[in-house]
């Protein structure tokens, strides 16, 4: 084994040097401090007053006058369908251009894809122009997005969710650098050019302006509330359960509704919407004396932990949810095995009418806001649009043209036939017509549809009663409008923040220790540790720049 | 040493052999004169490694320059094209490495990652030799290749089926749970408890990868001589002694060789089956590296922050190949390569 040794002493002697180098950078910061920098943004917000110079002209498109009029941010409701549809566009929006690759989010099965997928077929041929859809799983958006926009290799359209804006801490140099300035064709009076873009809400183009310039279309909220607390209303009832008005009651609730042996939890997630119960803000409300109140340090949140770390500790939360970020909530509420958890407002009607077919009784609703100890609820929610969804930068006025033209085509409003085949796809196929001639989704149209042209498209909201959903159109409404009052006010409405990186670090390390808190594997009393180790590396960082966006738009 | 086994004996030669002539003293005397001689006799062999090269020079290595993010505070959107947004990106020396090395939160990562290593090491590593050693005293083909069917099929199942798999089965909603309810038992608690997750991840780690992990050692098994057991069963030796003295030190190169492999990799221990197990057991028990890169530098877009970790992962990991090499060298083994 001699002729080993030099070629060990040379191991020995790279493993010391690579040992040195480690040794010296970690104990060396102050050392190397004189030689290098610190990475990451420091945040920017851009003036509300410079966004309002370049917006399109808010010109109405109605076709119909609503049954149900929306106020505000309300959509309107409609509760019959129109017999008779009106033509809204009568010029092919393509000009048989390339194809059109988009790419939005969708929460569900994949549908089939282009070649295999007749309502694709059927919408392309009526845009004169095909249309190639990528759904991609909405719930892990952000993992896609990320990767796209690091190697800059985006689709014609893509449509992003607002959420994940909040989650990419470069996104307006992202978007500079990879997607077209939409100023120049829709900014005031242009987009006539384009009248049912033109028709959306002037306060949700007001979010899709980066840097003074419009840079996306908005897909506006057909309801601002975040969440609700959806319970099983056909399963409360036939057990003889009343709807909790106070936190004793859902905590009662809980303890009467959770039975193991039969597989049944009382609740899935909900510490969201606890919170909202509890009059907690989702993240800062102004101090009466000036400044801003992060929630961590409202009394209400530490009510709240307290309140929903008791369900876990008590084991009333289902066991899938505790145990795997994975669990599908959605399933388990379906099928009864969970009986309350929290969603987006917009899972509503597709769970309602898919699950009614095979159980007639099922009935979900969310539960009636009640306050805590006299004082109101606070309900987050804001206008911000659902969707952005941008063009790719630098493919030529033309394309953009026509591409602008197929949104608007995706836009076409309620009552007019672009709007039914879009929303529900080609009779006899996709659809079937009730007594009183509302759509009713097939089997078919459940599997091809996954909003391909409508998640990209805008559109105005509307809420519309279809036959296998008959009450859903009051319920939602009436549910808006009775607590439409506690929504929270955004304070920043309008200005639009780009976050300092130390304020996107601190998310997800404070998320896990308050998951823990919550999970009891650490003391509620800890809350006042997390919130210092919060505050002091970032949380105050976050909370000047906060202050100092509002001051400089005079709030 | 007897060390040397059938197994591993059968490639050193392959290897041994290219190399005397080309080193051979009388012909080096010119060396352009002898590339080209070289050139002319080993064209078939560099021809059907091109593409090979090609492959690894155009996804490994064109790939490692951009390692230079690691000392910039990288910009992606930078300049009009990804080229540009390398040279535009502001160069912030060891910036990123400071505030890795800085953070508590990245050293609890690196302290689970290297527990989770070690004990895996231990109650991992040595279970597909047993297995292979184990399907290889199976005398019926066809009861081994069913039992090898059944054991490699988990291989191909992904971490998020893996984790449904074991949520169903011992999860609080599952099967055992379930029946043990009926029993008028209390359920146990396996999937949530962060004091065991450590064995937890190592039981899914083993039904997923042991039958694919014994593949390698049963091909070694199948390259010891059988004469040498006949001749040892003849002088009077038992199976004990026949799998001591014959099998093991016939396995022994390939069990180096992967104990080697594996010690270059001690800091990635998988990534998706932590992830979505962080919130059953909380950071503490499930950070790993590769979820610290994902929650702190990919999903916040500092991808400086994250190439420098990548950086700090490839230096352990060469560290550790090169003193394991070593230690192998010192024993006699030949390692992942040797000098000799």
């Amino acid at each position: 084994m001699t002729p080993s040794l030099p070629g060990a002493s040379t191991d020995r002697r790279t493993l010391l040097r690579l040992l040195g180098l480690g040794t010296a950078a970690t104990i060396g910061g102050a050392t190397l401090a004189g030689c290098s920098k610190e990475a990451g943004s420091k945040g920017t917000a851009t003036q509300a007053d410079a966004i309002r110079a370049v917006l399109p002209t808010y010109k109405p498109a109605e076709l119909l006058k609503p049954d149900i009029p929306g106020e505000g941010p309300i959509p309107d409701g409609y509760l019959s369908y129109p017999r008779q549809l009106a033509d809204a566009i009568t010029e092919q929006p393509g000009r048989g251009g390339p194809p059109i690759n988009t790419m939005s989010p969708w929460w569900g099965p994949a549908p089939p894809t282009l070649g295999r997928n007749s309502y694709l077929a059927a919408v392309n041929a009526k845009l004169g122009v095909e249309v190639n859809p990528s759904l991609q799983d909405g719930v892990t958006y952000a993992d896609k997005l990320n990767a796209m926009l690091g190697a800059r290799d985006v689709p014609d359209l893509l449509c992003v969710p607002n959420w994940e804006v909040d989650k990419v801490a470069r996104f307006s140099d992202a978007v500079k650098a990879l997607f077209e300035d939409l100023t120049d064709h829709l900014k005031g009076d242009a987009a006539a050019k384009y009248p049912y873009l033109a028709a959306l809400p002037t306060g949700a183009w007001e979010y899709s302006v980066w840097g003074g310039r419009l840079y996306a279309v908005p897909f506006p909220t057909d309801g601002p509330f975040a969440l609700a607390l959806f319970h099983r209303k056909d399963l409360l009832d036939s057990a003889g359960l009343s709807t909790p008005t106070s936190p004793e009651e859902l905590h009662e609730f809980g303890r009467k509704a959770t039975d193991p042996a039969k597989g049944v939890w009382a609740f899935g997630s909900v510490f969201d919407m606890v919170q909202q119960f509890f009059g907690c803000q989702q993240h800062w409300r102004k101090k009466p004396d000036g400044g801003l109140e992060h929630k961590f340090e409202n009394p209400a949140f530490l009510a709240a932990l307290e309140f929903t770390a008791k369900l876990f500790a008590e084991g009333l939360v289902h066991p899938d949810t505790v145990a795997s970020k994975g669990a599908d909530e959605k399933q388990l509420f379906k099928s009864g095995k969970i009986l309350m958890f929290q969603d987006g407002l917009g899972a509503w009607q597709g769970m309602q009418g898919e699950r009614v077919k095979e159980l007639p009784s099922f009935n979900m609703q969310p539960l009636p806001i009640f306050g805590v100890n006299g004082a109101p609820a606070v309900i987050w929610g804001s206008e911000k649009p659902v969707f952005y969804t941008f063009v790719k930068k630098g493919l030529g006025v033309e394309r953009v043209d026509e591409l602008l033209r197929v949104l608007n085509w995706c836009a076409a409003p309620f009552g007019s036939r672009e709007f039914e085949l879009r929303e529900y796809g080609v009779e006899g196929q996709h659809f079937t017509r009730a007594a009183d001639g509302s759509p009713v989704p097939t089997e078919l149209g459940r599997k091809e549809m996954g909003a391909q042209y409508t998640h990209i498209g805008g559109r105005v909201p509307v809420k519309v009663k279809s036959g296998d959903t008959p009450d859903y159109v009051a319920d939602y409404l009436g549910y808006y409008q009775k607590n439409i009052g506690l929504m929270e006010k955004d304070l920043f409405a309008g200005i639009k923040l780009e976050l300092p990186a130390n304020w996107s670090k601190i998310i997800q390390p404070t998320e896990d220790k308050i998951r823990d808190i919550l999970r009891g594997r650490r003391p509620v009393s800890d809350l006042e540790q997390v919130k210092k180790e919060f505050f002091a590396s970032g949380g105050e960082e976050g909370r000047a720049f906060h202050e100092k966006a509002l001051a400089d738009n005079g709030r | 040493m007897s060390g040397r086994g059938a197994a591993g004996a059968s490639s050193a030669p392959a290897a041994a052999d290219q190399r005397p002539p080309a080193g051979r003293p009388p012909v080096d005397r010119r060396p352009r004169h002898s590339l080209r001689d070289r050139l002319r006799r080993d064209w078939p062999l560099l021809a059907m490694t091109a593409p090979a090269a090609a492959l690894l020079l155009v996804f490994h290595y064109l790939p490692t320059l951009g390692n230079v993010i690691a000392f910039q505070d990288y910009n992606p959107f930078v300049g009009d094209d990804p080229i540009e947004a390398f040279l535009y990106s502001e160069w912030i020396g060891f910036g990123n490495f400071e505030a890795l090395f800085r953070d508590p939160l990245f050293w609890d990562a690196v302290r689970n990652t290297l527990t989770i290593t070690a004990f895996q090491l231990v109650f991992f590593f040595p279970l597909p030799i047993m297995l292979a050693i184990l399907l290889n005293s199976l005398v019926s083909g066809r009861v081994r290749g069913f039992v090898q069917s059944v054991v490699y099929l988990p291989h191909f199942f992904s971490w998020v089926l893996v984790v449904t798999f074991f949520v169903q089965m011992l999860g609080g909603a599952g099967l055992l749970a379930q029946e043990m309810r009926q029993a008028g038992l209390q359920p146990w608690d396996i999937m949530t408890n962060p004091d065991t997750f450590i064995v937890l991840v190592t039981a899914e780690a083993v039904w997923k990868d042991i039958g694919w992990g014994a593949i390698v050692f049963l091909a070694a098994l199948a390259a010891i001589d059988q004469n040498l057991y006949e001749a040892a069963a003849a002088d009077g030796a038992n199976r004990w002694r026949r799998l001591w003295h014959i099998t093991l030190p016939g396995l022994r190169p390939v069990i180096v060789l992967l104990l080697i492999m594996r010690l270059g990799d001690a800091l990635s221990v998988g990534f998706e089956q932590f992830i979505l197990q962080r919130e059953a057991v909380g950071r503490e028990a499930a950070e790993v590296l590769d979820t610290f890169v994902y929650y702190q530098a990919i999903s916040t877009q500092q991808w400086g922050l994250g190439a420098a970790a990548g950086l700090f992962k490839a230096a352990v990991g060469l560290v550790l190949i090169l003193a394991a090499n070593h230690v192998a060298h010192r024993l006699g083994e030949q390692g992942v390569y040797s000098k000799s």
